[in-house]
């Protein structure tokens, strides 16, 4: 399938910020990136090293003593980018310790507490963000996966939560994605589109009158059914509104250079990479500033997902399995192997020149999983984080959380937040900001 | 007025039983011990055996049973919601043997019953004070199944819209179809939005006749090459400019109804009957790209030889098949391409002894001719039956959108619209009028509303204040047993009241089964409740089954698996549903689903399992015998795949499936912080018989133990089974190295057997001690046991699986005792599935009368 054609899809930079504004006016973005099946730590359940060991060549961490980061086998790839980038150990979502180390994903982006009292989950962080400021650009937030749709209870395919029982179907098809971001029009004149927009709005504001009486029909127990349709269409009419209000903002124009919209799962990295390259490009030209990429889900095995490490390494079995395999042969490899997509991404932005810095100074990028390796524990995830330099954030280390310092995850979260302009004091089960990294 | 009185009742019951619940409360805060009129007997049951583990201190499985007994109900209240579900659950762990667990001495029999019936009891007292009688569902949105299928049957013409919605949740061994699973978003409603226009788009033409695209091609018998003439096509099928490259569509209209005619004939050696030749449409097959797309456009079987040619038309929906988008020549956009390409489907199961093109059947191809869209009738049917010929049409344009709306309107809502909801959509459709170019684009865009509106996306129930119960009972069959709308007959029926009726259910029901509608039913039923899409992605061990795939043999492509072509995995799958559809057809017993004497297969599955004398590529009922190790579900393919690594069998998978999908029982997920069963299962064939000794390990462990005792014993038994689903009663030695697949001698039939006699040398140990302490010592002991000593569970299973599927909710504990009615009833009938599933129809609690 050829590339349409988009207006000046060979033009330079982008136009939102040309007249140079002041650095306080640039965005301040956030990616959320989950991968799953865990990484390999050769530390048994715990996922904490042992101090009296040399540290491990392919452990997911990078090094074993917290303070300065220095890189072992599987964490190469981040080392041209160690000013930007922190590893913080021994954090995790209380609420999702119950759930099962292959469940626990489901939180991974709100810190619900899953055990007792959330059983349909809670708001995410980027829809905190969102709530906040996504007025400020064409779409409030972008919510991509590579499997697309919401998942159900223990293996969702979201990280996006609205909020309880209305998880946000992830994105998952780049050609639709592109589309869908970057020629909403689809070729009609603006003028058109406009009076379509205007007509749009109309009916839909006849069809929740019809609607009403809908709700009159039914019981009481299906009130909350109607609640959610009727708020559904009215999320609807918001966003028609929306998108008529951005017609007298210009779309931006995209250089879609070495962009292949036409990957599928059997070429993993090609469709990795283009998944990273559309957060890039949507962060580039500021159509949205907060973003969840659900770059792997949990309990895959009914899709090509469960093969991406046989069409990656040439491993003989189930994706899933490869955590419990021996590091040099297959599981140091497979971390790695993702650390390389997720330093491209890093480096895209890197290497983007912004105010006087550059992209990645002013967007945070959560990387992590919910479990460690080879066990189903829930404690103590994988979490690396990227940049955000000109926003506040202080890199190069690895913290330990540990034993005393152990503090929950969603201290990292209220961080990241009041590092994007959104003032909580509090997410989930937070104790208070992460001041290691921000403050 | 008579809603306010029966709020002021409720709101009473709600503060006595609030008044009782306080005091009960306060007697467990204050440990009184004295007994209030509790059941003594009861008490002291669960004090004696369920008291160490289920107390205040230990909780196990967050169960506390020291209260129970304790307190009698006052007569005439309802026992609190959560402690009705602890019964139940109590209850139904007595009845399965589950509890007291093995370690823990056996109370006799006399009191488990009478500590059931006191249960029990307590239940019934307390469903028959709940104005509730039966649990409501409550309303959810269709399923993409039923989404997808309710719009064939709307307009009369399948269209693929399911890929445009975001996935439905999937859940191992539970239906999807439950209020709490069909959530909804306003990214739905806007997905939503498109296919219904796309719908509609496709379902109204525009009046004037469209222009009709009309290609063909033919090939000569010329420039034979390696014995193939220009006009054949082998199984592998050959080169270029043959009819195995296909014939490119060079313009295609944007909708509408398509026809492809094709001359045909067959090469078949002695012995072989037919040859199925498939074709399909889309992006071409001859690039060596991951993105190209293809839907079948129909399959026929070739009997007629080469003097003999005939020609077949097919006939299908352009919209279905995916383009090739135009290239964008000096700045013009050439238009959409696709290219249909014939396939030898072929296949008794030596494809991968390599290339032997001459032995094999094959197709000539004389022309294929395609044409697009039909305007034989025009406008079409399609069309018409929205836009139906009118006198008012020209007499009272008004009132006749009218009648368009109210009846189309009556069949997307399954009941007769309101004059409020048919004014509604008047009001729309005037609102768009002026600004639309004709009266098509009007009603279209108005039809595509409709298709947004809540009575079409949810199942209401309860509405209109019962007055459409029968309707609404009309769709509960209709999406029970078609997974679509009802179509005229039942919602006549529902018109005239006679629906309720049981003798004019149970016609209905045998009416539905027989249409095949009820394989959307069948298929999307035991997908879920096997948890059967799994089968699909389970990645075979090549090395280790070098045979199982079928690969390209040469050129670029060679040692890729073949694209668009029935794998044995889609063979078994279609053996599953089919084995299942057949038992309900045919009103077989429930016992089957366990061991039968027949197998439901084609040709290259059965030579997979090593079955011979099965010809065709279309499903067949085959007697078995013992020996041939098949029967029932537990020798599926489809199964035993799923439920393995593709390397190697999978125990634990494999028991938790027997447990979950036909013992029904519910099999906890491994608790965080369990360590993995092992570094090396599935690593290699050398290393599968281990398992046994590595669960028994994985066993020792104190945190594994509780569960793993329970579960292992149902695995172990299908130990025989490979990771393809073929019987292999042998393995390779423990530890020792195996000389490897040499493909110059190894790669037929023979030389493949040869090779897997020379280095599977140690019988596979299968035997397990059942938790009832029964010794089971291999797949067949073991369904002798299920059929002997859980013959009633496993009945009860399939009857609640299917109950809760045409519910769209999980059974609680208020259907307790209709579920029992019905086991009663159907073991009359010896659990034939027929009966069973007119038997379920039949029950107030599907009919929702309380």
């Amino acid at each position: 399938m050829a590339l349409p054609l988009l207006d000046g899809m060979n033009g330079g930079s982008p136009t939102s910020w040309a007249q140079s504004p002041s650095e306080d006016e640039l965005p301040k973005r956030m990616l959320v990136s989950y991968f799953a099946y865990g990484a390999y730590m050769p530390h048994g359940s715990t996922g904490i090293p042992s101090t009296s060991k040399p540290h491990h060549d392919w452990s997911w961490w990078p090094c074993n003593t917290p303070g300065p980061l220095t890189f072992n086998k599987s964490s190469a790839p981040f080392e041209p980018l160690k000013n930007q980038i922190s590893y913080l150990r021994g954090l995790d979502h209380k609420g999702g310790w119950s759930m099962g180390g292959h469940s626990s994903g489901d939180v991974f982006g709100t810190g619900a507490d899953m055990t007792e009292l959330e059983k349909t989950n809670n708001i995410s962080i980027d829809q905190m963000a969102a709530n906040t400021h996504g007025q400020r650009t064409r779409y409030a937030s972008l919510v991509l996966g590579t499997e697309g749709g919401t998942g159900s209870y223990g293996s969702s395919k979201t990280l996006s939560h609205r909020g309880p029982g209305r998880p946000i179907p992830s994105m998952h098809k780049p050609q639709e994605i592109f589309n869908g971001m970057f020629t909403p029009y689809a070729g009609k004149g603006i003028e058109q589109v406009r009076s379509g927009l205007k007509r749009e709005a109309s009916i839909l504001d006849l069809m929740m009158e019809h609607s009403q009486s809908f709700s009159h029909q039914l019981g009481r127990k299906d009130q909350r059914k109607v609640d959610e349709y009727l708020e559904s269409i009215r999320a609807l009419e918001k966003r028609v509104e929306r998108t008529s209000q951005w017609t007298h903002q210009p779309l931006p124009k995209v250089d879609t250079k070495g962009l292949n919209l036409e990957v599928s799962h059997k070429d993993p990295k090609e469709y990795i990479r283009c998944m990273y390259d559309l957060v890039y490009l949507a962060f580039q030209t500021d159509s949205t500033r907060f973003a969840t990429l659900m770059l792997e889900s949990e309990q895959s095995s009914d899709s090509e997902l469960w093969n991406y490490a046989t069409y990656t390494l040439g491993y003989k079995g189930a994706t899933h399995d490869i955590a419990h395999k021996r590091p040099e042969d297959y599981s140091g490899q497979w971390d790695r192997w993702r650390a390389e997509q997720h330093a491209y991404f890093l480096n895209r932005l890197r290497e983007t020149p912004e105010g006087n810095g550059n992209m990645l100074d002013r967007t945070i990028v959560l990387w992590g999983s919910a479990h460690p390796h080879a066990s189903h524990s829930t404690r103590n995830y994988p979490i690396h984080i990227a940049g955000g330099n000109h926003l506040g954030l202080r890199h190069g280390n690895l913290h330990a959380f540990e034993g005393e310092r152990k503090v929950p995850l969603s201290n990292l979260f209220v961080s990241m937040l009041n590092a994007v302009d959104v003032p909580v004091e509090k997410f989930a089960d937070s104790t208070g900001p992460m001041t290691e990294i921000l403050g | 007025m008579h809603r306010f009185l029966i709020h002021v009742h409720s709101l009473t019951v709600l503060v006595i039983l609030l008044l009782w619940l306080v005091a009960t409360q306060a007697a467990a805060q204050t440990r009184v011990t004295q007994n209030i009129k509790g059941d003594s007997l009861a008490r002291s049951f669960f004090t004696q055996h369920c008291s160490k583990c289920h107390d205040e201190s230990t909780r196990k499985g967050d169960v506390l049973l020291t209260e129970i007994g304790a307190s009698e109900l006052p007569t005439g209240f309802a026992l609190a919601q959560e402690t009705a579900e602890l019964y139940e659950q109590i209850l139904s762990v007595l009845e399965s043997g589950e509890m007291p667990p093995e370690d823990q001495p056996d109370p006799d029999e006399e009191s488990i019953t009478h500590v059931r019936n006191w249960l029990e009891s307590r239940l019934q007292a307390s469903v028959d004070q709940e104005s509730e009688k039966i649990s409501m569902p409550t309303t959810r949105r269709l399923t993409n199944f039923e989404y997808q299928n309710t719009i064939r049957d709307l307009l009369g013409f399948q269209l693929n819209l399911i890929d445009d919605l975001p996935k439905d949740p999937v859940t191992a061994y539970r239906f999807n179809n439950t209020s709490e699973m069909m959530r909804l978003g306003p990214e739905q409603i806007a997905r939503y939005l498109t296919t219904g226009r796309r719908a509609m788009e496709a379902a109204i033409v525009d009046p004037e006749l469209p222009e009709k695209h009309n290609w063909k091609a033919e090939w000569k018998p010329h420039g034979l090459d390696r014995g193939l003439g220009g006009d054949e096509l082998g199984v592998w099928g050959n080169r270029r400019n043959t009819p195995s490259t296909g014939m490119g569509v060079r313009s295609i209209p944007n909708n509408g109804e398509y026809r492809i005619r094709m001359q045909a004939s067959a090469i078949l050696p002695p012995g072989i009957k037919e040859l199925p030749l498939r074709l399909v449409m889309g992006f071409t097959l001859n690039v060596n790209s991951a993105t190209q797309q293809m839907e079948p456009v129909g399959t026929v079987r070739l009997r007629n030889t080469p003097d003999n040619p005939q020609v077949f038309e097919f006939r299908g929906r352009i919209e279905n098949h995916p383009v090739q988008l135009g290239k964008i020549r000096n700045g013009v956009r050439q238009p959409d391409t696709m290219v249909i390409t014939p396939q030898n489907l072929y296949n008794d199961g030596t494809l991968n002894d390599g290339n032997r093109n001459v032995a094999m059947p094959r197709a000539v191809i004389n022309w294929i001719d395609f044409e697009a869209p039909i305007t034989d009738v025009w406008p079409p049917v399609h069309h018409q039956r929205i836009l139906f010929e009118s006198p008012l049409q020209e007499q009272d344009p008004p009132a006749y959108i009218h009648s368009v709306l109210k009846r189309f309107l009556s069949r997307a809502y399954r009941r007769p619209p309101t004059d409020d909801e048919v004014d509604s959509f008047v009001r729309i459709y005037n609102r768009l009028l002026p600004d639309l170019e004709n009266q098509e684009a009007a009603i279209r865009e108005t039809l595509a509303m409709v298709l947004i509106s809540p009575q079409f996306l949810y199942h209401s129930t309860g509405a209109g204040d019962g007055k459409w119960r029968t309707y609404e009972f009309a769709s509960r069959l209709s999406y029970f047993l078609w997974g679509s709308m009802p179509d005229d007959e039942l919602m006549e029926l529902a018109a005239n009241g006679k629906l309720h009726e049981n003798e004019i259910v149970a016609q209905q029901v045998s009416r539905m089964l027989s249409d095949p509608r009820a394989g959307n039913f069948v298929e999307n039923f035991t997908m879920q409740w096997l948890s059967l899409a799994k089968l699909k992605t389970v990645p075979i061990n090549r090395s280790l089954f070098p045979r199982f795939l079928y690969y390209v043999s040469a050129g670029e492509r060679a040692g890729t698996e073949v694209p668009y072509r029935p794998t044995i995995r889609d063979h078994m799958q279609q053996e599953t549903i089919g084995f299942v559809q057949h038992l309900i057809q045919q009103n077989h017993s429930v016992t089957n689903l366990v061991d039968s004497d027949f197998a439901f297969l084609n040709q290259p599955l059965a030579a997979h399992y090593g079955i011979e004398g099965v010809q065709g590529d279309q499903f067949q009922i085959v007697p078995v015998q013992a020996d041939q190790q098949l029967g029932g579900l537990l020798t599926h393919g489809s199964i035993l795949l799923a439920n393995g690594t593709g390397s190697a069998p999978h125990p634990v998978y494999r028991a938790v499936w027997l447990r979950e999908a036909i013992l029904g029982d519910e099999v906890p997920a491994p608790p965080a912080d369990v360590p993995a069963l092992s570094e090396s299962v599935g690593e290699s064939s050398e290393n599968a018989p281990g398992i046994k000794g590595l669960l028994e390990e994985h066993r020792q462990k104190e945190s594994c133990k509780d569960c793993h005792a329970r579960l292992d014993p149902w695995g172990i038994p299908f130990e025989r089974y490979n990771a393809t689903g073929r019987y292999q009663p042998n393995v390779p030695k423990a530890g020792v190295r195996v000389s490897g697949f040499r493909k110059q001698t190894h790669s037929d039939m023979v030389g493949y057997r040869a090779y897997l006699d020379s280095i599977n040398t140690e019988s596979v140990d299968a035997s397990a001690k059942l938790p009832n302490g029964e010794t089971v010592h291999n797949l067949s002991d073991l369904k002798v046991h299920l059929l002997k000593k859980r013959k009633l569970d496993i009945a009860e299973n399939i009857l609640r699986r299917l109950m809760g599927y045409a519910l769209g909710r999980e059974l609680d504990w208020r259907d307790r005792f209709e579920v029992k009615r019905l086991m009663e009833k159907s073991q009359q009938f010896e659990f034939r599935l027929r009966d069973m599933i007119i038997l379920i129809c039949q029950s107030p609690t599907l009919q929702q009368n309380n």
